[in-house]
């Protein structure tokens, strides 16, 4: 039996004589936290809204734990939450209302729904807006009391669609932060976006879809340099005065590779994480080179963007 | 079979709150309160000549009440959400969408049918109560309790246009404006009918029969809408 929570296989999708979607295929493993990067009208809302059961593919075929999302809706969406463009709240309802309608409806017993409403509300940080009339809501809180919505009944997968757009720079840290733990605990997230941060911060891998084609599968992280998929890490030194390549590569050890950018800066790359990048730290500390800082370049998730996706300039 | 039970009466709840919240659950009085005291008034002020001619007047703006109810909740519980955009998320969740939207209309269509009801009970109370026939009264032009029962069929008619008009066009208000028009040709051909002499059981029946057909095509079709 498969372990792809999520499946699209081959699919097409074909709006009178446009094709939204041209043979496209991947899956999510259960756990996976994967980016769906690409410019305006790539088709990315579109897979979404295949995948969530609002939308039947022209060919090919799409399932959600196993099963076809609109055949069998009520089986296949009873553990997924979906967040799909910016549903209209009519503006007398509460957020209460809704996130215990959903509630209802994803079958949580008559007597967690309230529960349910309140910690799906506690993770966007608007429990205490339950009460008030969407009509009453910024953009912004609204759009977390969606995102709410979408995070009730603790859903297997979650597919979101642009689910930073209209939130304060907080609100969005906070977001990421919450999908971070999400992810952490198991949840598998399809992450629609322009934002490349997103991807960055909360995702393993990343999808770029280019007019309606997927034109690249890959980890979010790859050595810059080698284009290739793996776990390699590259940091950068800052010396408070000059240092020699000799001195640096001496104090890291063999398994980590120096080049010197400047007498004050080097660059190290290594394979490994936190572990390793902490290990090489004290090494350098304690070898007594003048180390000031350390960080990690630039992502380059950007310029992959633009080398898969072209000059549609991403955010 | 009891998922879609439980989608029924999950929506249902859903279409009370909504109802509740938005204010609109207050129609819900105007016929039964309106309508019997509305029609109450005219017999005094006109002196209608019998309780049987007060009860077709009762019943015409009972029942005419009723229908603006009907259109306007059955208009908002189709169309709301599809000119809002709600459908993005309800449409989405685990639950067979026929019988979702089964729920909501059997709240708005049921409960108008219901207060015309009601109202037509007190209308024809208030009628004996407060008319007494005179020896040379005229026939009244309808039978009082055809009329009565015949005016369900009007409104079954005016709901499942008016549903269908809100998946076909999207929209609350244009859904309600064609509602309107339906009710004002079924209107017009009643009384042609009833000019005639050719009004009988078949005009209410067949009106039930548009409207049933109207409701059933529009849940067809909300289980396949796009988005």
């Amino acid at each position: 039996m498969s372990s792809d929570l999520l499946a699209v296989d081959g699919v097409w999708k074909r709006y009178g004589d446009h094709d939204a979607l041209r043979d496209v295929r991947f899956s999510l493993r259960s756990g996976e936290a994967v980016g769906y990067l690409g410019p305006n009208g790539a088709g990315k809302t579109t897979t979404l809204k295949l995948l969530a059961g609002l939308s039947r593919p022209t060919r090919g075929s799409v399932r959600v734990q196993g099963l076809d999302p609109v055949r069998d809706r009520t089986r296949a969406l009873r553990h997924l939450g979906a967040l799909v463009e910016t549903p209209g709240i009519p503006p007398y309802l509460t957020g209460a209302d809704l996130l215990e309608y959903v509630a209802c409806v994803k079958g949580v017993p008559a007597g967690d729904r309230r529960a349910a409403a309140r910690h799906a509300a506690e993770m966007m940080n608007v429990a205490d807006l339950l009460s008030r009339p969407f009509g009453s809501l910024s953009t912004g809180l609204a759009r977390r009391m969606l995102l709410g919505a979408a995070l009730v009944g603790d859903p297997e997968v979650l597919l979101l669609d642009e689910p930073t757009l209209g939130l304060d720079p907080a609100a969005r840290h906070d977001l990421r932060g919450v999908l971070r733990g999400l992810s952490r605990n198991g949840l598998t997230l399809l992450l629609s976006t322009h934002l490349l941060e997103d991807v960055q911060e909360v995702c393993g891998r990343v999808l770029f879809l280019k007019n309606g084609a997927l034109v690249g599968d890959e980890p979010v992280n790859l050595d810059p340099d080698s284009g290739l998929g793996g776990t390699r890490r590259v940091v950068r030194l800052r010396f408070g005065s000059d240092v020699s390549v000799e001195s640096v590569a001496r104090a890291a050890g063999s398994a980590f590779g120096v080049t010197l950018d400047s007498p004050r800066q080097a660059t190290v790359r290594f394979s490994g994480g936190d572990a390793e990048q902490g290990r090489l730290l004290a090494e350098v500390v304690r070898a007594g080179l003048p180390l000031v800082s350390a960080s990690t370049p630039e992502p380059d998730l950007a310029r992959r963007y633009l080398e898969r996706v072209g000059r549609e300039d991403p955010t | 079979m009891s998922g879609q039970v439980a989608a029924f009466a999950h929506n249902a709840r859903w279409e009370v709150t909504r109802l509740r919240r938005s204010r609109r659950i207050w129609l819900l009085l105007i016929p039964v309160v309106a309508g019997p005291i509305g029609s109450g008034i005219a017999d005094l002020y006109l002196r209608v000549p019998s309780s049987g001619t007060a009860e077709v007047l009762g019943f015409l703006i009972t029942a005419g009440l009723a229908a603006l109810i009907v259109l306007d909740l059955t208009a908002l519980a189709v169309g709301e959400d599809l000119a809002l955009r709600t459908h993005y998320l309800t449409l989405a969740l685990p639950q067979p969408r026929a019988s979702a939207l089964a729920g909501r209309l059997g709240v708005v269509a049921g409960g108008s049918l219901a207060v015309y009801c009601a109202g037509a009970i007190g209308v024809a109370w208030l009628a004996t109560a407060l008319v007494s026939t005179s020896a040379n009264a005229p026939t009244p032009i309808l039978v009082p309790a055809h009329l009565a029962v015949g005016m369900l069929g009007l409104l079954v008619f005016l709901g499942g246009v008016t549903a269908a008009a809100g998946i076909v066009t999207r929209s609350a208000s244009q859904a309600l404006v064609a509602g309107i028009l339906a009710g004002v040709v079924a209107a017009g051909v009643g009384s042609l009918f009833l000019i005639q002499g050719h009004l009988t059981w078949l005009f209410p029946e067949a009106l039930a029969a548009a409207g049933l057909v109207g409701f059933g095509w529009c849940l067809v079709q909300y289980g396949r809408i796009e988005v």
